[in-house]
């Protein structure tokens, strides 16, 4: 190539370099930015006059510069690396999310000149994640299963109406946190949101945590004392385990919701209320009225507008979304930067049945946060209980691991669906008895004292 | 005065999120009169503040720093110099005779060193 062609060469480099939106900057042996691109200066804000003959990690200042700098590696052992995520710190401290490649940089004769890193600005990327996840949240509630957002779908409709709501779901689902979207939502929204626990109550507390008192109607009523139905005029109120209330309890309530007036403990005078109750149970409503448990009445006053919340066991695609909100929610609370969970991990949260639903996948992380210091949250940092761990075969497990990890957690199911009846799983699992116990001991199973058969002749 | 350095081999750590190593140094009469060495990698910001404040740390110089570490430093009611870079001795030494100036700022910062933890508050 002579002189001019070849000045005509680099020049048009130049211009493509200067058109394009990846940022390039080329160092020179010395590891000094001899090369910083339009695209450069815009995502690193620092201007080309400022980044050249400066070492390339006080200008990029990324966090791979200390400890494993892509462009190191590259001039170390001469291969290009692709992709790799990193962030960098602008001058206002702002964290940029990147990808960087880099290359070597030779000349015509194939001599090392330095080495060339293409950087590439990923936060339209992560924004746009982040809309993505936002699809999958309702008010604080979160959820990309399709009956969540068949509910999400209702919500609004539901809150605008006024009417009376029934929540069933079993303990830890979020009834609570459904019933505040209810509220947050509806034309009450400013005014208070109340929550009691009926079945923490025995009927003459829970009457006067209610509708108040007047003083002298009991002993030690020394001064009036205003109920929820007071404190909570206009707003919403929560009566979550209804299912649990006395039948005497729920005549009174039936009064206060056909009547729209209730009398403090003590008092003849009728005080006229507007709130808009949500009433929720982890128990199954209907059955109770059938076994005249819950009075149908009742029932069908506070059954206006049902919604069902599903254990987290039948949403099981929504915990790696409820894992990074609790992360999230966990580094901001306790002011740390755990920055996910490691596939193993995951795998353990996912192989767990939840009887404790979303607050029990809560308090696994919230327990692996008092033993991860920072960086990501592994299986040895999750709770000792999920015991599955040993039997995820292990990441190159051979085809016999995987046969006795898959044999295991059938059998470890079986005897749970059948209260341990070691009989009724080995019928359900199709085999022999015999053969089962022979299984359970070659799989190093541990089998509960009771099984399932005579509740109290084998305890130890 | 008793400062703070995140360091990397002799110069000043590029960013403090992920510094691993950081000098403890005691400035008396215009001189380093005292100097120790710290393995941090791994360390959260929040027990390393309250490291840096158990040992009687007035001051912190790094490299860059991200929002979230820098107010947990600053909110341990340490001084922050940030987006500092160069030869760590002689930061160190700058910071001794007060001549800790522009000259050691990282590019692409408007901000003036030595100025900048007031202009952040």
């Amino acid at each position: 190539m002579n002189k001019k062609a070849c000045a005509a060469s680099i020049e048009c480099t130049d211009i493509i370099l200067e058109s394009i939106s990846d940022g390039v900057f080329t160092v020179d042996l010395h590891w000094r930015i001899t090369s910083f691109n339009r695209a450069a200066e815009e995502i690193t804000g620092i201007p080309r006059e400022e980044a050249l003959g400066r070492y390339c990690w006080e200008v990029f200042r990324s966090n791979m510069c200390e400890g494993d700098c892509a462009l190191r590696r590259t001039m170390e052992v001469g291969k290009s690396f692709v992709n790799s995520s990193t962030s960098i710190i602008t001058g206002d401290k702002k964290q940029i999310p990147i990808t960087v490649s880099t290359s070597l940089l030779k000349d015509e004769h194939g001599d090392i000149l330095g080495g060339v890193e293409v950087f590439r600005d990923v936060s339209l990327v992560e924004e746009l994640r982040r809309d993505l996840k936002s699809s999958f949240m309702f008010s604080d509630m979160v959820s990309c299963s399709s009956v969540m957002q068949d509910l999400f779908g209702i919500l609004d409709q539901i809150a605008q109406s006024d009417s009376t709501v029934l929540i069933e779901g079993e303990t830890g689902t979020g009834k609570e946190l459904l019933a505040r979207a209810i509220h947050n939502l509806s034309r009450r929204k400013d005014q208070p949101f109340l929550a009691l626990n009926c079945g923490a109550l025995p009927d003459n507390l829970l009457e006067s945590e209610l509708f108040g008192y007047k003083a002298g109607a009991f002993t030690d009523a020394r001064h009036d004392r205003q109920g929820l139905f007071s404190a909570a005029e206009q707003g919403t109120i929560l009566l979550d385990e209804i299912g649990d209330t006395s039948g005497a309890f729920q005549v009174r309530l039936l009064r206060v919701l056909e009547e729209r007036a209730f009398q403090p403990l003590g008092s003849t005078v009728p005080v006229k209320t507007n709130i808009r109750l949500i009433a929720a149970t982890n128990r199954d409503l209907h059955q109770l009225v059938e076994d005249n448990q819950f009075r149908r009445d009742l029932y069908y006053r506070i059954n206006i507008i049902a919604l069902r919340l599903p254990p987290l066991r039948e949403r099981m695609e929504d915990v790696p979304l409820l894992v990074e909100r609790f992360i999230a929610k966990l580094n901001r609370r306790k002011n740390k930067l755990i920055g996910g969970i490691d596939d193993q991990a995951m795998q353990l949260l996912r192989a767990h049945d939840y009887p404790g639903n979303i607050r029990e996948l809560e308090n696994i992380i919230e327990h692996a946060f008092v033993l991860c210091p920072e960086g990501l949250i592994t299986a040895k940092h999750l709770p000792a209980f999920l015991s599955l761990r040993s039997s995820l075969p292990p990441e190159s497990a051979t085809i016999d691991a995987v046969v006795a990890a898959s044999e295991r957690d059938a059998i470890i199911n079986a005897l749970r669906d059948n209260d341990n009846n070691r009989t009724a799983a080995a019928a359900q699992l199709g085999m022999h008895k015999s053969t089962l116990f022979r299984k359970i001991a070659k799989l190093g199973i541990d089998l509960p004292h009771q099984d399932g058969r005579s509740p109290h002749r084998r305890r130890k | 005065m008793k400062i703070a350095m995140t360091v990397w081999g002799n110069r000043v750590s590029p960013v403090f999120d992920s510094a691993q190593t950081i000098v403890l140094a005691e400035i008396k009469d215009r001189a380093v009169t005292w100097e120790q060495r710290e393995f941090i990698a791994g360390q959260i910001p929040t027990r390393l503040a309250r490291m840096l404040v158990d040992k009687g740390i007035d001051t912190l110089i790094c490299g860059a720093i991200s929002e979230q570490p820098a107010r947990i430093i600053e909110g341990a009611g340490i001084t922050l110099i940030s987006f500092v870079s160069g030869n760590a001795a002689k930061v160190l030494g700058a910071c001794a005779t007060g001549t800790l100036n522009d000259e050691f700022k990282m590019p692409g910062c408007r901000h003036t060193i030595g100025l900048q933890h007031s202009e952040d508050r």
